[in-house]
This record gives structure tokens, sequence and C-alpha cells, in this order.
């Protein structure tokens, strides 16, 4: 207070100030705790196995192991020709 | 459930650059842009190796704990992909990921990049299977075809594998008990004498 006792005094201004710049603060901080980022998520569908051992890929594995694995895999059940 | 990978025999790769070539064909990649590409090291001198390098599809991918958008998924393939819809161009994976598969088209002057472009494992991205969208953004989806990367199919002196980690894990092994390795493999000697060794 003022030396009359109605005004606010120097020191007392700048605790009011300070007091509402931290209202103000956290008003304006608290919207952006809200909209928190979320991972992409394209969905199950999308994320699903794609890969299958078809005919094309033992083929591919067994020709690419034609030196080491050739005794181990049979050609009858790889769908080779 | 099997984890796609990729395995590269350095005792095998002639460095002829064919799957670099067969990625850009099959999925009409984009002037300036390599999702793949043949990495020398010891250029013209004996025991030189090279290695076909791209997206190794990182369990724990770095390139997706920088992305500021959160634009990358690991599908259940053990994948990792990305969307174009929501890539901003920023560059930060490129920075973060060790084997540098990120690329970007240059769409301006200034050296403004457009959206990140990488190796999909030949398993095209989040617009539904075969769709065009899909095809433009991404390229061709030879995993829902039952098929693997071409890169890999293409190689040929069977560098390059790729398909099941497991299955990929016990050719490469079986090749190395049957051959050796690098300066203890069969030929070795031959080429580079017995004074060079890795």
């Amino acid at each position: 207070m003022g030396q009359d006792g109605k005004t606010l005094g120097r020191r007392q201004f700048f605790r009011a100030l300070g007091g509402s710049t931290v209202v103000a603060a956290a008003a304006v901080a608290s919207p952006m705790g809200a909209t928190e980022a979320q991972a992409y998520d394209p969905g199950n569908e999308e994320t699903k196995s794609r890969y299958r051992e078809s005919d094309h890929v033992k083929a591919f594995y067994r020709t690419n192991g034609y030196e080491t694995l050739k005794k181990n895999m049979d050609p009858a059940s790889t769908g080779t020709k | 459930m099997a984890r796609m990978k990729f395995l590269c025999d350095a005792d095998r790769c002639i460095e002829c650059n064919a799957c670099v070539t067969a990625c850009k064909n099959e999925h009409e990649v984009p002037w300036g842009i390599n999702r793949r590409r043949v990495v020398t090291l010891n250029d013209g001198k004996p025991g030189e190796r090279s290695v076909s390098m791209a997206c190794m599809h990182c369990t724990d991918a770095p390139c997706a704990a920088v992305c500021p958008v959160n634009c990358f998924y690991t599908t259940a393939d053990a994948v990792v992909l990305h969307s174009k819809d929501i890539c901003i161009g920023c560059g930060y994976c490129f920075y973060a990921c060790p084997f540098g598969a990120p690329q970007y088209p240059r769409v301006g002057n200034f050296g403004s990049r457009g959206k990140m472009d990488k190796c999909t494992y030949c398993s095209g991205g989040p617009e539904a299977d075969f769709s065009t969208a899909e095809y433009e953004k991404y390229g061709s989806n030879r995993l829902a075809e039952g098929k693997l990367p071409l890169c890999a199919e293409m190689c040929s002196t069977k560098a390059l594998l790729a398909g099941d980690g497991e299955m990929i894990a016990e050719i490469y092994k079986q090749r190395v008990i049957k051959r050796g390795y690098g300066s203890g493999a069969w030929g070795w000697k031959t080429a580079y004498r017995e004074t060079v060794a890795i």
C-alpha cells in the first residue's frame, strides 16, 4: 500500500504483477497438455502380416541354400519344378 | 511370426548394382533417389568388400524415434514403413538412420525437400494393397503377392538374402560352415595370397 493506505506501492505492484503472470501462463499451458501428440496408427488391416511361404518364396530359399540346404529340404515339399 | 530381414553375404557380392537397378525399376523410384545402394570398402585393393545397403527395418527404429510427426509404423512382419501423407520432409530420420536409408526428392530450389522415400521391403505402404495410390507413393507390393523383395530375388551371385530372419540366418550359417568366412573362405588365398587377411 502506498503511504496513504489506498494506492499500491512499488513492491506490492510487482508482487501482484508476478502472481497474475503465473495464472496466465497456467491458463495457456493447460490446453497444450490436453492435445498430446498421437503416434500414427494406420489400422490393423495395413499392419497385418503379408508374408507367407508361397512356392515362390520356398524356391528362393531352396536356390539360395542350394549348396547346403538341399539335403534338408525336400524338393517335393518346396513346390519346385 | 516371421520377421523380415535383409542379409548381404559380403563374400559373394561383386558390386554389380543389379539390386539397385532392380529396385529403381520395380518401384519407378524418381530421379535422385536410390532406395538401395552398394557400398565398397578398400575399393581396388586386395581384399575389397562390397555390401548392398538399404533400410534394414530395425526392431527399434531410430528414424521412428526421432520423427516429429510420428509417420512411421511397424507391420506384423517387422517391416518399418511410413506414411507420405503425414511426412513433412524434415530430414530428422536421415540424420538418425545409421544406414543412410531415408532419401528425399528435390522438389524446388534452395534445397527444399519432398516427402521422405525409403525401402519398403517391397510391401507398399498404408494405402490399400495393389491400389494406384500405393504404387505411386511407395511402389509395388510384392510381399502381398507372396514374393520377396526383388533386389534379393535378382541377385545373380545370391549374395543378398531376404525373407524370414531365421531362414536366411540358417542359409548363411550353413554357407560359412561349408566355405569359411573372409580370409578363411574358399579361394581367398588363391586370389589374395596369404598376406591379406580380414
